[in-house]
């Protein structure tokens, strides 16, 4: 019997979930109503890396009609502190694709995100440039899955999961849960990764197996193969 | 043909060589209120009723006037002839003989002495359509009744003259009211010179009430023994830059070619002083004797010209119109603050960057888009969702951070409206099984609740509010929403039955 089997932490393994974030990436609700869950997603691609400078978070008129305006209380619960934001309420699209271009490439923020309905790829390829050059991370947040040209490096589908059991009332609602699929990439295969919120830090992290703390599939299959071998 | 709107109506112009006058309503009737010189010339003066000058010339063209187009006209003029002054007051004391007041203080060298100043502006205003008088002295009284009396259209008062200069000038050039005036008259004083040898307590005792006084006082600010401030149009910025073209530039990138030049300038002036501009103002001064302006508002003080131009490219240089060509540009700084000076700090060269990019971000922003886009959160000390928190105009300072710590049981998106909502409850006043929004039916799995936040009463303004229960919820999809319930059922306002809403939505 070996002792590979206390398999301690997730190795790097390019189908681990990419905690690093590209120059600009596209988080899509799977469904219209998931679209806070997108955001939440967003945001915690944004929060990732330690940087203090602000995130710039641009609406579109027509976002905030449907899907209500950024609350910063809320928003602090997700590593986003509100001396950070700043909310830029643009009312049409091509505003908004200017306004995160401009943001990304002032190099005074640490990255943004827009709500965009139909970006074109003329402008996503821009941002993609703007990022790079501000040394910012870009997150366009599209309302659906949609199939369309875009050069964000990774494309994310959202959707919204039923929430962790609650430590102390099963009645109601526990951690956020949800599922992220990378429908496209270019440093790897596509994958799909259940996430949940970290109480600690707001952030998301994988959803822990029966035993360990954030081990995805391919750290269970090892360890399921490690103990066959046994 | 079809007629056009117009929001101006276009009046024909007056006849040429004839008698024209502008009437207005008086108490009895109407009053002649302008006249051109062949009407004055035919013996027609200001305040004459319509019907007598009518019957003196029984072709007598007339219009009605529009004073408050013509004081519109009068400070366009004014923001004009900031070109040869800072300081420009409009001068409307005395009706019927409005102008302007140029504080040319130390400033008449700059276009060749004092008389090739007044050339200069009287030759502008006629190229423009303009006749006017000019007149320059050592006080704006006298400077007033010289333009007015002397018969010259360009005069100027040997400094320290202003005795002899005005001694032969009518008793009107004081700006008397026409009681006064009359009075005056009737004992024989028709020139100013007349009142210089007169005792002052005496002169100021013939006449009954304020009138006296008015009259010494008049007097002395005409001699400069008192002084008479002028209110200018707009108050002096205190940097400015400007360039006169011997041409007249006519399209936007001869601006464009300027523009750098006058940004240096500008940053220069400033930087000397350590300070920075918080609001800008590019002035085009046009051949037809108007301005065209645009401005542009900083975040923080800046003296960068990169910046300073590139905001005001961001405003538009467009949106300032022409017209037949300017003939001088001036960017002035309308608001300045002092320049945090900020040390180098020899290994972090790196963080120095942010703040003032950050500023510089936060104006072009606002440049482009409209001050009020761009927004920073800031708290109220309220439990009520809506009032705990606003999203204040940002500057680059970060606000400060809530005062409790409640996020995870705050939504991340709140509507503007709280959306009703109905529901489907196995108690009245418990958690609801269902909800009905946006006209689609979901299940309540999972439910924490109440948090009752009552009404603030205390809240000045705010509209009487009934309790609320919110609850969080989540549906069959593990979609989480915000819901509450108004009202407390029996005991608020028996006649009305509580509502449901939705709040906002949840990660």
């Amino acid at each position: 019997m070996s002792l590979t089997l206390l398999h301690p932490l997730p190795t790097p393994d390019p189908t681990l979930f990419p905690s690093l974030c590209e120059p600009l990436e596209e988080a899509a609700a799977a469904e219209p109503a998931d679209a806070a869950a997108a955001l939440a997603f967003a945001l915690g691609r944004l929060a990732g890396p330690k940087d203090a400078r602000p995130v710039v978070l641009v609406t579109t008129g027509l976002w905030l009609r449907e899907r209500g305006r950024p609350f910063a209380r809320g928003l602090a619960g997700w590593g986003l502190g509100p001396e950070r934001l700043i909310w830029i309420r643009a009312e049409r699209e091509a505003e908004a694709l200017w306004a995160l271009e401009e943001a990304l490439k002032s190099g005074a923020v640490a990255g943004g995100l827009a709500s965009v309905e139909a970006p074109p790829f003329v402008a996503t390829r821009r941002l993609d440039f703007a990022a790079r050059a501000g040394g910012a991370l870009g997150v366009l947040l599209r309302a659906g899955p949609t199939g369309d040209l875009s050069a964000a490096r990774r494309r994310w589908r959202i959707k919204a999961g039923p929430s962790a059991t609650h430590d102390f009332d099963p009645a109601a609602p526990g951690r956020v849960r949800l599922n992220a699929e990378l429908v496209r990439r270019r440093d790897g295969p596509p994958g799909a990764w259940a996430l949940e919120q970290d109480d600690e830090t707001g952030r998301l992290r994988l959803v822990a197996g029966l035993a360990g703390h954030g081990l995805d599939e391919t750290d269970r299959q090892f360890a399921a193969a490690a103990s066959a071998a046994a | 043909m079809r007629p056009t709107a117009s929001s101006q109506p276009q009046r024909p112009p007056p006849p040429e060589g004839a008698p024209f006058v502008l009437i207005e309503k008086g108490v009895h009737g109407l009053t002649l209120h302008a006249l051109n010189a062949e009407a004055r010339a035919a013996g027609l003066w200001r305040g004459q009723a319509h019907a007598d000058a009518c019957a003196m010339l029984p072709h007598l063209v007339s219009a009605p006037a529009e004073q408050d187009r013509d004081l519109v006209a009068l400070k366009r003029l004014a923001l004009w002839a900031e070109r040869f002054s800072p300081s420009v007051a409009i001068d409307t004391l005395a009706p019927g003989f409005e102008g302007l007041f140029l504080d040319m203080t130390g400033g008449a060298h700059l276009f060749g002495g004092e008389a090739a100043l007044l050339a200069n502006l009287r030759g502008r205003l006629a190229r423009a359509g303009i006749p006017a008088h000019v007149a320059m002295a050592d006080t704006p009284a006298a400077a007033w009744a010289l333009a007015r009396f002397s018969g010259e259209a360009e005069r100027v008062a040997r400094a320290g003259g202003l005795r002899e200069a005005l001694s032969d000038l009518p008793v009107e050039g004081l700006r008397l009211e026409a009681k006064a005036l009359a009075l005056l008259k009737k004992f024989g004083l028709k020139s100013i010179g007349d009142l210089y040898d007169l005792p002052r307590a005496g002169l100021a005792r013939r006449f009954r009430g304020e009138i006296g006084f008015r009259v010494v006082e008049r007097l002395d600010q005409a001699l400069g023994f008192t002084p008479e401030p002028l209110d200018p149009e707009r108050p002096a910025p205190s940097y400015r830059v400007w360039t006169p073209f011997a041409e007249p530039v006519i399209d936007m990138a001869g601006v464009g070619v300027h523009l750098p030049a006058l940004a240096e300038a500008l940053c220069g002036q400033l930087s000397r002083d350590g300070r920075g501009a918080r609001r800008l103002r590019l002035t085009g001064f046009r051949v037809d004797g108007r301005v065209t302006l645009i401005e542009a508002a900083l975040s923080a003080p800046a003296a960068t010209p990169a910046h300073l131009i590139r905001l005001l490219r961001e405003k538009g240089l467009e949106k300032l119109d022409l017209g037949f060509g300017i003939d001088a540009l001036m960017l002035s700084a309308e608001k300045a603050e002092a320049l945090d000076a900020r040390q180098m700090e020899m290994d972090e060269a790196a963080d120095l960057a942010p703040p003032q990019a950050l500023a510089a971000l936060i104006d072009r922003l606002q440049a482009r888009l409209g001050e009020s886009v761009v927004r920073r959160p800031s708290f109220r000390e309220s439990w009520v969702p809506e009032r705990s928190e606003a999203w204040t105009l940002a500057g680059p300072q970060a606000p400060a951070p809530p005062e409790r710590d409640d996020a995870r049981l705050r939504p991340i998106l709140l509507f503007e409206a709280p959306e009703p909502v109905q529901t489907l409850a196995e108690l009245p006043d418990g958690v609801p099984a269902r909800f009905i929004w946006r006209r689609a039916a979901r299940r309540v799995v999972k439910a924490e609740g109440p948090e009752r936040l009552g009404a603030e009463w205390w809240a000045l303004g705010a509209r009487p509010q009934r309790t609320r229960d919110y609850y969080r919820v989540e549906d069959e999809n593990g979609r989480r929403y915000w819901l509450y319930r108004e009202g407390l059922y029996g005991r608020e306002d028996a006649d009305r039955a509580p509502s449901w809403w939705i709040a906002g939505v949840f990660a």
